[in-house]
């Protein structure tokens, strides 16, 4: 595990593989560019590959180019869940809430 | 600025000067900005120009801790400390005419930015339901890779109340800001001894970036409800959402992004590209690049305040630690971040505002 096995998509998103880590039903992108991916924390990166576990997640873990490492999911992380299979999270809106 | 940081209460624990009676409170924590229009904070008018129109339905009162509702008490129009702030900028660039005019924005213009959110209050509901949550994990056997991930079926009993019990959080922030930006206008219209006409301060747009929501997307072709968590991502909704005002109906959503104390913000404005991608999101700030203590830290033996002064820019703050929290080098550059989101696609670039005065917690 680790900022290594991620893969560039294009000029402004990276992956995070669905093999990245077991249990993950999507794969994870994350928003940021040649200029910001060394500011990319291990942990921030993890925490994507976590939201992607949860149950009735869609599409993708998504992450802003602005992440950093926050309680459970990372802030600057949008996860959007199907609403008949998937759940609610608090840590996913954090304490600072609106 | 004197005027701003006295009328305007800020810094750790601060103190309003509204005092909510039990009725009061349950009305705010229903409807939001509406409850500050309706007692003389601000316009009607703002009203549609702010995220769903100032209060999210469906906020349940009687869901709230003692605990949330003591710490929120008195601190209803309050700015708070940490990141949240009310600065006093100017637009220094436009990168889209027609958007910058639909959005009333103008080279040399002198706009205010207010950052904060549902204080003492939000953060007691979000504390209190995730010892809710952690028993639903057990409950619902639901597996997690970090016990911080706590959170419970959709269609669950704990998530119907965690919903209410945050979108009265909600509430709570937009009635907040809309009282803060009342005493801003009151503010200049002393200081200026002008009419509101002639100032012009007029809302551009008020959104969340610390919020979940039920919203209709396309998925695979499939239309599709879902409940969409923004942790620090703001919502940018295309030209054409029907959940956008008529004046920006043809624009897109206004998007605001702050960016750290010394170096500029943004207004950006949603696109298809970001409903197609992101659900509607964007990016929200510059994003922390030092740890509040590593940020302190780094500070030591320096006056960040007349760092700043030095740069032309007056700042106000109850705290020094605030300060060096919240110091530029602290932050990823703004100007990259907004770069991203741009060439991504996900949101396009209208105007960049640069600070010249600031008030900080």
């Amino acid at each position: 595990m680790g900022i290594e096995k991620l893969r560039r998509i294009d000029g402004t998103r990276m992956e995070v593989p669905v093999d990245y880590k077991a249990g993950m039903r999507v794969r994870g992108i994350i928003y940021v560019d040649e200029v910001l991916d060394d500011a990319l924390e291990n942990q921030s990166v993890e925490q994507v590959a976590n939201v992607a576990t949860l149950p009735g997640i869609v599409r993708a873990s998504l992450a802003m180019p602005d992440i950093h490492t926050g309680y459970g999911f990372a802030i600057g992380g949008v996860a959007a869940f199907d609403i008949k299979e998937g759940i609610i999270s608090p840590g996913g809106v954090g304490y600072d809430i609106n | 600025m004197g005027v701003l940081h006295s009328e305007i209460p800020s810094g750790v624990g601060s103190k309003g000067k509204i005092r909510l009676s039990p009725q009061d409170e349950r009305r705010l924590l229903t409807s939001g900005a509406r409850w500050a229009v309706e007692n003389g904070y601000g316009e009607a008018s703002d009203l549609e120009r702010i995220e769903s129109g100032g209060y999210i339905e469906g906020a349940d009162p009687e869901l709230i801790s003692q605990k949330a509702y003591e710490r929120g008490r008195a601190q209803q129009g309050t700015l708070g400390s940490g990141n949240h702030f009310l600065e006093i900028q100017y637009v220094d660039e436009i990168y889209d005419e027609k958007a910058a005019q639909a959005l009333g924005l103008f080279r040399d213009q002198m706009t205010v930015m207010i950052h904060t959110g549902s204080r003492g209050f939000g953060h007691q509901v979000c504390t209190d339901f995730l010892e809710v949550m952690e028993r639903a994990v057990s409950k619902y056997g639901i597996e997690l890779p970090d016990k911080e991930l706590a959170c419970a079926p959709f269609n669950s009993p704990e998530a119907r109340d965690y919903l209410a019990a945050m979108r009265a959080a909600a509430n709570y922030a937009w009635a907040n800001r809309q009282c803060i930006m009342h005493w801003a206008r009151e503010a200049f219209l002393r200081v200026f001894a002008a009419t509101p006409k002639d100032l012009g301060m007029g809302l551009i747009y008020d959104v969340a970036h610390n919020i979940a929501k039920v919203e209709d997307h396309i998925v695979d072709g499939k239309n599709m409800k879902l409940i969409v968590h923004r942790k620090g991502a703001t919502r940018a909704f295309p030209p054409g959402h029907p959940e956008l005002p008529a004046a920006y109906g043809k624009t897109g959503q206004p998007v605001l992004i702050p960016g750290d104390m010394g170096r500029a913000s943004f207004v950006l404005i949603g696109t298809e590209k970001a409903m197609q991608e992101t659900f509607g999101s964007t990016c929200h700030g510059a994003g922390r690049m030092m740890s509040r203590h590593q940020a302190i830290r780094r500070a030591k033996g320096r006056a960040i305040w007349r760092e700043m002064e030095d740069k032309g820019i007056i700042v106000r703050s109850a705290g020094r630690e605030t300060l060096a929290e919240e110091m530029p080098e602290a932050y990823k550059d703004i100007t990259n971040v907004v770069d991203v989101v741009h060439n991504a696609g996900i949101s396009r670039k209208v105007a960049r505002l640069r600070p010249m005065g600031v008030i900080k917690g």
